[in-house]
């Protein structure tokens, strides 16, 4: 079966929110918007987002860092989400495993949001239906875009690349390797609800670089002290060749 | 008052209480109505916190209707028949709270009008439908068991139809008690202690709401209770507050047993500004020890004094709702925990809640709604509770 997920690299992501705003103006104006926004200039904006970049310290100051970290709906391969829904418009699909909301069965009774451990579900408190990250559905699947076009508007978006889209059930995918290859792993695993989407970890880079790789042992300068100047009254390069 | 002064009197309160509560109601409707234009977004509601002050009047008045039917159920059930002459007005307060409550839980839905979705398409491992097959069923069993009660050719039925009534609430307010418990994802919740402790929460909710409707309808009509009966009521009023004491500390205090809960237990329990001292002075003092103190204390327990304990009880209720409905959304959830995460969207933050008027006047428009059923009901019906004078003179000759 065929599961579509996300994988963000958190060594790659600079925490810009490009891949939030362009989620917002993908979903705002498709099939699945418009997303309310309430109050956007004051002090303190409400809204509908897909997706959000949480930023957060690790450490003890003053051996800190910041990671930011995007988080979207997961796609669970076993949603929490879905058997709470009293009507049924929370569902899995079968064909891709996305996770989504029928918007015209959803009451708005909003207790999705309450069985989601990531904060994933938003109310549209125009719309007044629960909404969440679709994997722009509505855009994977559209002939009318070409090919290399037919991926989520946020991994589209990523300045950095950070964001890679593809089937996690499928080894030979460019997502599965990585999560393979760089230690991808799902957010709170222990919840049980396998999370398609998964995050690349942190990756320190360290080089260690001794002195005589700054210093060649055999510089001349070392035996022979600098290089002689020539003079200023002296002919230069030019004055003593001919072409 | 001659006998037509006092039945133009009392005509004139009667409409002049059903004016009150239509006109409460009314607002109750325009409230739903602003909201149902705007959008939720006028009310105090956000992403983080997603039921609001009409959750907690809703659940209030749900938990309450089933356990005002506990006074029915404890003469048609147990047999006591200082009860049985209660079920009636008991019977009718159960689908009085239960029609308010169900009506605010509905107009507080984003899409009240889909309503008709939620009663035809039913996800059966959702906790949630089954509350509403649940409620659904609740009035269908609760009114048969009153016409039992009502027809005499019907009442050899009563006693079974009680049976099925008393089945039915406890396993309604398992489900009522469920949507919290079956919620793992949210620290306040997802614990087995939530059933049974909202079965013996509406216990002693619902015979608060009874003992006052009780107590009006007798000062009402010039009528006294019969000390005998005010004991037994007084005293189960007691059990009840003091097992919904003992079931609430049961919950925090496995909790604080808990590594993980600590921090959840430290803000609901100390550190979070209104939710502990609603939990604290709203249902730990007005709701249980005032109340306790009202019943017990010498020279207490009147039936004067057993009415303030019923109404500690009820704001009580509400405050301990409160705190565990709202408190328990703005406890952030904990995604890293041992880390402090934040964001621009409020992420890892305490969820800021504050009720807007037009939710206050939703949750009220429920209580009008059954404030009127309630009036008109016990009007049209008579079911004022008239006990055996004689008979209870025999049983308790030192009262």
């Amino acid at each position: 079966m065929t599961q579509l997920a996300l994988v963000i690299d958190l060594n790659v992501c600079v925490g810009c929110s490009a891949c939030v705003t362009s989620c917002k103006e993908w979903n705002t104006s498709s099939a699945a918007g418009p997303l309310c926004d309430g109050n956007p200039y004051g002090a303190e904006p409400t809204g509908t987002f897909f997706n959000r970049v949480q930023t957060f310290e690790v450490g003890t100051y003053p051996a800190t860092e910041t990671v930011h970290f995007p988080k979207s709906c997961m796609h669970c391969e076993d949603p929490p989400c879905v058997p709470v829904c009293p009507t049924g418009a929370s569902y899995k699909r079968k064909s891709d495993g996305i996770v989504l909301v029928d918007y015209d069965k959803c009451i708005g009774c909003k207790y999705c949001s309450w069985a989601c451990p990531y904060g994933a579900r938003e109310f549209d408190e125009a719309g007044k239906v629960m909404k969440k990250c679709t994997l722009c559905v509505d855009r994977i699947y559209d002939k009318g875009l070409p090919e290399k076009e037919r991926k989520p508007a946020c991994v589209r978006a990523c300045p950095a690349g950070a964001r890679l889209f593809g089937d996690v059930h499928d080894p030979d995918s460019e997502v599965s390797q990585a999560i393979r290859e760089q230690g991808g792993y799902a957010l709170m695993p222990e919840w049980g609800t396998q999370p398609a989407n998964h995050y690349l970890p942190r990756r320190k880079t360290q080089l260690h670089i001794h002195e005589d790789e700054l210093e060649r042992s055999d510089n001349p300068l070392l035996i022979d002290s600098e290089l002689p100047q020539p003079g200023t009254g002296e002919p230069s390069l030019d004055d003593v060749t001919s072409w | 008052m001659t006998g037509a002064a006092s039945k133009r009197f009392d005509v004139s309160h009667f409409y002049g209480l059903v004016g009150l509560g239509l006109a409460v109601l009314l607002a109750g409707l325009g409230a739903f109505h602003y909201m149902e234009e705007h959008g939720h977004i006028v009310s105090g509601m956000n992403n983080q916190v997603v039921w609001g002050t009409p959750h907690v009047f809703a659940i209030f008045m749900i938990v309450a209707a089933s356990g005002v039917l506990n006074v029915a159920s404890i003469g048609s059930v147990f047999g006591k028949t200082v009860y049985k002459v209660r079920a009636p007005l008991s019977g009718l307060l159960c689908l009085a709270l239960l029609g308010g409550g169900l009506m605010v839980l509905m107009l507080d839905l984003g899409r009240p009008d889909r309503v008709i979705v939620a009663a035809t398409h039913y996800n059966f491992t959702s906790v949630f439908a089954w509350n509403v097959f649940l409620y659904s069923g609740m009035f269908g069993i609760v009114a048969v068991y009153l016409w039992t009660m009502m027809e005499r050719r019907m009442k050899p039925l009563s006693k079974p139809a009680g049976f099925a009534a008393f089945i039915w609430r406890l396993i309604l307010t398992t489900g009522t008690g469920s949507i919290f418990g079956f919620l793992v994802a949210r620290q306040a919740y997802g614990s087995a202690i939530l059933a049974p402790m909202f079965i013996v929460m509406s216990f002693a909710w619902g015979l608060a709401v009874f003992y006052i409707v009780q107590s009006v309808m007798y000062a009402w009509n010039g009528m006294e209770l019969h000390p005998s009966v005010l004991r037994r009521m007084k005293n189960l009023l007691a059990v009840f507050v003091a097992g919904t004491a003992y079931f609430v500390a049961a919950y925090h205090v496995t909790n604080i047993y808990f590594a993980r809960q600590t921090e959840f237990e430290q803000f609901i329990l100390v550190s979070g500004g209104i939710y502990p001292l609603l939990l604290w002075l709203g249902f730990g003092v007005v709701g249980t020890l005032v109340p306790l103190l009202l019943i017990f204390l010498p020279g207490l327990g009147t039936p004067r004094a057993v009415l303030f304990a019923s109404a500690g009880v009820i704001i009580g209720a509400f405050a301990l709702l409160y705190t565990f409905i709202i408190g328990g959304q703005a406890f952030p959830l904990q995604i890293f925990p041992g880390f402090e995460a934040s964001s621009s969207f409020g992420d890892g933050a305490v969820g800021a809640y504050s009720p807007s008027l037009p939710e206050v006047l939703l949750g009220l428009g429920g209580v009008a709604a059954a404030f009127l059923i309630t009036t008109i009901g016990v009007r049209i019906l008579h079911f004022l509770p008239q006990d055996d004078l004689v008979q209870l003179e025999a049983a308790n000759p030192a009262d």
